[in-house]
């Protein structure tokens, strides 16, 4: 007992020891930035460790480097809608002077627009919830669908082919994704031979996500195409269709993660929608220093990201950047650098007249 | 930040576990009370616990002085009061010897239950009231599978989760309820929402005076006094007549009703429920009530503590916000601190009763 409270007394001086020696050096540290009045922003996403959202924060860092602000960047680890939310206004009471972020819950909205009540700018990326007041930055959801809809027909035959479709949803009820799901479904129905099944509920997990698949493509084993409406599915159908090779359905799905693109370059998935997560991390972090440095005011507003297409013959870029080799194009998914590079006439363009490329909000369900 | 503040920032979350194990355990109280007996006055059992919360939060205020800032503070208890909450219910499962991991989906489905009754026409504090008899009636529900099929209650709710997850996606069609604004004008979300200004966000108050009441009942009531006993020794508490059953199904019942008065506090601080609410709060409750004291083993608990508990996994939280530990370093440190915490506690519990 007496030799634990001795233990207790040590570590608790040489930690008091310790910290007001860090204190010090940290406080000089912060003495010295607030001389040189260097903005900060903060990048909140809703999730760490998916392939997709880091490439949307090494753009973000990318942006952050290019115009000589801080960054923080931050998010939970389990996508976490309240925990984001308090990670947003603990960003704001340690002084940022602006806020990039996520929003995939109802249940943001009211402390997001309170903060910027407060007088924090806010521009969100990549989740819409129509009830932030903040510009937002992303696909235009229903019309990605539609492309990846009309994709799939067109490799099952065109308007005359027939057989089953299912469709996955990894998070149904999601507005970007139900948006997804009925573009998908519109081109579909041109279709009329075809039959769709679902949306399922394919899980985010990775891991859920492929048992998942696999259970749905083992429960109609004649299906002519599997599309999922998220990040995780089109690596999940590459091993699907790697692990029953008699099954021919053609795999369709979003984003261009490294595992996407090797699924779609071994034949095992045939297309994928890419959401520019350049745009999406870059933009954001422009559009709130910018706003800061010229004192623009933010609105509900849409900048639209961009739709990628994918396949293993073809790569069509958004806003006329040059054309891309598939080989190329798996080089950037792994490299930012390499990124930074292919999208600097969009940092150039698009993004540093961001102002006038804004639509009303409403442009991005059309 | 620098590697130095890393390096300090883990020493320091080791001390969390080191300065929570000084007087947490009812054997060390013992000894105390033996070797003090003529002196009246004895240190509270969290007091250990207050130590660290109060030096974590000086120490991320020392590294950035605006940690300190009272708007923050309380806005750090109002966003974890609802943990803190869980937590408390969950020291009397624990207490008990018993875990429920199906709370987290107990508040999502009571909050989207006050919700869609809200939206459909009925009062505002009828809907908040049946909100919290459906957690209770889950809670029911859980305690009484384990009963009659005779398995702990973690097994019962492994299944029970995934029933009421199930359930709720099924009512909310998958989606967020989000009552319209002719009803989160009403009083219940302005107030818990934070439109009408308090000087200490009613949802803290709230919580806390709740707790206050949980503390009173575990260490003062026979009803508590029953728990604590099934939990140190179910055979003895057996032969003693206490009806172990009864008490079980009694727990989780007020489990579930703590963790549904959680799921319409939540909707009124927010404003909305949405279908993965609740999904995450597993890990942070279970560490809150540890942190704050409260063994696995059973047969003690501090639900203050669980309130301290709670704090401080919303300071290490907040704390690494506050001080840029980017997002790939943060889910370490803050696993890092609570097996820390807890390795050491459990680490000197075995010690001592080996002596």
């Amino acid at each position: 007992m007496l030799r634990n409270k001795k233990t207790v007394r040590i570590a608790l001086i040489a930690t008091v020891t310790t910290a007001l020696v860090v204190g010090t050096t940290s406080t000089s540290v912060s003495a010295s930035q607030a001389a040189q009045k260097k903005l900060t922003i903060g990048f909140v996403t809703h999730v760490v460790g998916n392939p997709f959202i880091q490439q949307i924060i090494d753009a973000a860092k990318q942006a952050a480097k290019d115009l000589r602000v801080n960054i923080i960047v931050t998010g939970p680890s389990g996508a976490e809608a309240d925990a984001q939310l308090t990670a947003a206004q603990s960003l704001v009471a340690s002084g940022v002077d602006g806020i990039a972020i996520s929003v995939p819950s109802a249940s943001m909205v009211s402390g997001l627009n309170a903060i910027i009540k407060g007088g924090v700018p806010i521009v969100t990326f990549n989740l819409l919830q129509t009830g932030v007041n903040a510009p937002y930055v992303g696909e235009k959801s229903v019309e990605s669908g539609r492309i990846l809809g009309a994709a799939i027909v067109k490799k099952l035959g065109g308007n005359g082919s027939t057989g089953n479709v299912i469709l996955g949803n990894c998070f149904p009820g999601f507005p970007v994704l139900e948006n997804r799901a009925k573009g998908v479904k519109e081109s579909l129905a041109k279709a009329p031979g075809l039959k769709i099944l679902g949306p399922f509920d394919v899980k985010v997990d990775a891991a859920a996500n492929f048992a998942a698949w696999q259970g749905l493509l083992a429960a109609t084993p004649n299906a002519k195409a599997l599309i999922g409406l998220c990040a995780p599915d089109i690596a999940s159908l590459g091993k699907v269709a790697a692990a029953a090779p008699n099954s021919k359905f053609v795999g369709g799905g979003y984003d261009l993660t490294t595992d996407n693109l090797a699924a779609i370059a071994n034949g095992t998935a045939y297309v994928s929608l890419g959401q520019t997560p350049f745009m999406q991390g870059y933009a954001p972090v422009y559009m709130l220093v910018d706003s800061i440095r010229k004192k623009i005011k933010l609105t509900k507003q849409f900048l639209n990201a961009g739709t990628e297409i994918v396949t293993k013959n073809s790569v069509q870029e958004p806003f006329g950047l040059r054309p891309l080799s598939f080989s190329s194009l798996q080089k950037m998914s792994a490299n930012p650098a390499i990124s930074r590079a292919y999208y600097r006439p969009l940092v150039k363009g698009i993004i540093k007249d961001w102002q006038k490329n804004l639509e009303p909000i409403s442009a991005e369900s059309d | 930040m620098s590697q130095l503040e890393c390096l300090t920032l883990v020493s320091f979350f080791a001390f969390i576990g080191i300065g929570n194990l000084s007087s947490s355990s009812p054997e060390s109280r013992n000894v105390a009370q033996r070797g003090r007996s003529n002196i009246k006055f004895r240190a509270p059992e969290e007091t250990s616990v207050v130590i660290a919360l109060l030096a974590l939060i000086g120490f991320v205020g020392i590294l950035r002085p605006n940690f300190l800032q009272m708007n923050n503070l309380l806005n750090l208890g109002a966003s974890y009061a609802i943990t803190a909450l869980l937590a408390a219910g969950l020291v009397y499962l624990l207490a008990l010897g018993e875990i429920d991991l199906s709370f987290g989906w107990i508040l999502n489905f009571s909050a989207v239950i006050a919700g869609l009754s809200m939206i459909s026409g009925i009062p505002v504090w009828i809907s908040v009231l049946i909100g919290v008899l459906s957690g209770a009636a889950m809670g029911f529900l859980n305690g009484v599978l384990s009963v009659v099929m005779r398995l702990p209650l973690i097994i019962v709710t492994l299944g029970t989760a995934s029933v009421y997850q199930g359930t709720s996606l099924i009512s909310n069609r998958s989606g967020s309820v989000v009552p319209p604004i002719e009803i989160t004008d009403q009083f219940f979300f302005r107030f818990f929402g934070g439109v009408i200004d308090t000087p200490i966000p009613f949802l803290l108050v709230i919580v806390i005076l709740v707790i206050i009441l949980l503390h009173l009942i575990l260490h003062k009531t026979r009803f508590g006094y029953r728990v604590l006993a099934i939990g140190s020794n179910v055979e003895a508490a057996r032969l003693a007549g206490i009806p172990i059953k009864k008490i079980k199904i009694q727990v989780s019942m007020l489990m579930g009703g703590i963790a549904g008065l959680g799921g319409v506090l939540f909707l009124g601080f927010r404003g909305a429920v949405d279908p993965t609410t609740g999904a995450q709060v597993l890990l942070p409750v279970v560490a809150a009530a540890i942190i704050g004291g409260t063994p696995l083993s059973g047969g003690s608990g501090t639900v203050i503590g669980a309130l301290y508990g709670a704090l401080i996994v919303g300071v290490i939280g907040v704390g690494v916000v506050f001080l840029g530990i980017d997002a790939v370093w943060s889910t370490l440190f803050t696993g890092l601190v609570i097996i820390i915490a807890i390795g050491i506690d459990q680490l000197v519990r075995i010690r001592r009763k080996r002596t």
